[in-house]
């Protein structure tokens, strides 16, 4: 039997539509697509019509997309780009206490160094307040970096309110999108995003290839230095074929985005009725409604995140915890900490991310077979079910 | 006389051979028969361009100079 994938959040099942549009970049048109000659440039045209592709998804013009070897690579880039670009300025970052790593990571990077960086504090549903933001502009601020959906609770940030304070401030506003791109309307200009950071293989697309949209104008120093490709915004030989997944399954989200949204919401609805309604001790963690349309995550009382992982693996289905590059560790993430969760309840996280294959018969299966493992680990697991108040997991 | 474009781009500052592909991207989106306009720098894109266009079996119809660009006509093959 094969196992049922809901941890779409982590990655995607590659498309085979966007399989088949890298193959010939891999057969054929193998050529470096900085050669003037002919093999160069039928590599050349890949890359451009992605470029297209993925400016298309965003409202954006083509010359504001330069690609990338991932969205972390994106943040990267953004943070310690704008750090020097705009040093003259000032050396104030402000971001969020539910960023990925790749931001939060980066951000205690340069404040080792001498940035000084504004975390923002999220209520329980995992939003930021833009009168917070408002509030901790200062003269000195070059950045304010927030993502449009946190990729473990799934709330979604009121990311044109955000940008539009930073804009009135002419303070740089940079979104990570890996969790939205292709999967929610972005309109980059109307929304006032300055940098937004993507990543292909979160919508159906290859891994190791992302993106990075700069708004035209905008100044930004390159991450890696060496050569003039994107018209030196980002050295290195371009991931050709990568690219052209990217592009390819830029062009399908766009063509399909309403109907999915459609689609993974009801399942995502259908799920967490479900479990809320078979599972006492169960809370919803992220917002109710501001989430993201296929994430539904959890806090069960009285079992540990892991323990649930690998049962619904045995079971068939693939989940997450926490979120999937903390899930090697037992300590709760970071995220269900910024929630104001107890530790001991974050302990109980579970991440379920729907897919656009993902299935009502899927989500029923699953819905049989939660209640007894978690009934079976309650029994058995050394984390306490009572305790926390009942209003304490969101 | 020349038809009047179904489509313009402007392509100045695009270097070559990246003005060619963007060229080529749009006339593929065209049906046969569409007029294509492109604005490309002076010397070696104003040369580049109208030959890659021909070699790849498209109509150059028109090439004008002035002092913004050069404009290059297309009809899409």
């Amino acid at each position: 039997m094969s196992q049922v994938y809901f941890d779409h959040a982590a990655t995607t099942p590659t498309r085979p539509e966007v399989i088949e549009a890298m193959l010939p970049y891999l057969r054929e048109r193998w050529g470096n697509p900085s050669s003037l000659h002919a093999t160069g440039v039928k590599a050349l045209e890949g890359i451009e019509r992605a470029r297209e592709q993925v400016a298309a998804l965003l409202g954006a013009e083509p010359d504001e997309i330069i690609f990338t070897g991932s969205g972390t690579e994106s943040d990267n880039h953004v943070l310690v780009g704008a750090s020097i670009t705009r040093e003259a300025r000032g050396n104030h970052i402000i971001t969020s206490a539910i960023e990925h790593h790749a931001v939060i990571d980066t951000a205690e990077f340069l404040r080792d160094r001498g940035q000084r960086v504004t975390v923002l504090p999220v209520d329980s549903t995992g939003l930021v307040d833009p009168a917070a933001v408002r509030k901790a502009l200062a003269d000195d601020t070059i950045l304010v970096s927030i993502m449009h959906a946190n990729n473990e609770v799934g709330t979604i940030q009121p990311l044109a309110e955000i940008a539009g304070i930073c804009r009135a401030r002419d303070v740089l506003f940079h979104t990570d999108a890996v969790q939205t791109t292709g999967h929610l309307p972005i309109e980059v200009h109307a929304m006032n995003i300055d940098l937004l950071s993507l990543s292909a293989h979160k919508l159906y697309g290859p891994k190791g290839v992302g993106a990075l949209f700069i708004r035209k104008g905008l100044k930004l120093v390159p991450f890696l230095h060496g050569g003039g490709q994107e018209l030196g915004r980002r050295a290195s030989t371009e991931n050709v074929s990568g690219i052209v997944g990217l592009g390819e399954a830029a062009r399908l989200a766009r063509e399909e985005m309403s109907r999915e949204i459609a689609h993974t919401t009801a399942l995502r609805q259908r799920l967490i009725e479900g479990v809320l309604d078979r599972v006492p001790g169960v809370e919803l963690t992220g917002h109710p409604e501001l989430r993201l349309p296929n994430n539904a995550s959890f806090c069960v009382r009285g079992a540990d995140g892991e323990s649930l992982l690998l049962n619904l693996d045995q079971e068939g289905f693939a989940v997450s915890t926490g979120s999937a590059c903390t899930s090697g560790s037992l300590e709760p993430s970071h995220v269900l900490l910024a929630l104001g969760l107890p530790p001991d309840l974050a302990k109980g996280s579970l991440r379920v991310s729907l897919g656009r294959g993902s299935t009502p018969e899927e989500v029923d299966r699953f819905l049989d077979v939660f209640p007894a493992i978690v009934e079976r680990l309650r029994k058995t697991s050394p984390v306490p079910s009572t305790g926390a108040p009942a209003d304490a997991c969101g | 006389m020349t038809r009047s474009p179904d489509k313009t781009i402007d392509l100045r500052g695009t270097p070559c051979p990246l003005n060619w592909v963007r060229t080529k991207l749009r006339l593929e989106e065209m049906q046969p028969g569409m007029v294509l306009e492109v604005i490309v720098d002076a010397g070696g894109p104003a040369r580049n361009v109208p030959r890659s266009v021909a070699a790849e079996g498209h109509k150059v119809l028109q090439i004008e100079s002035s002092n913004e660009g050069v404009h290059v006509v297309i009809e899409r093959c």
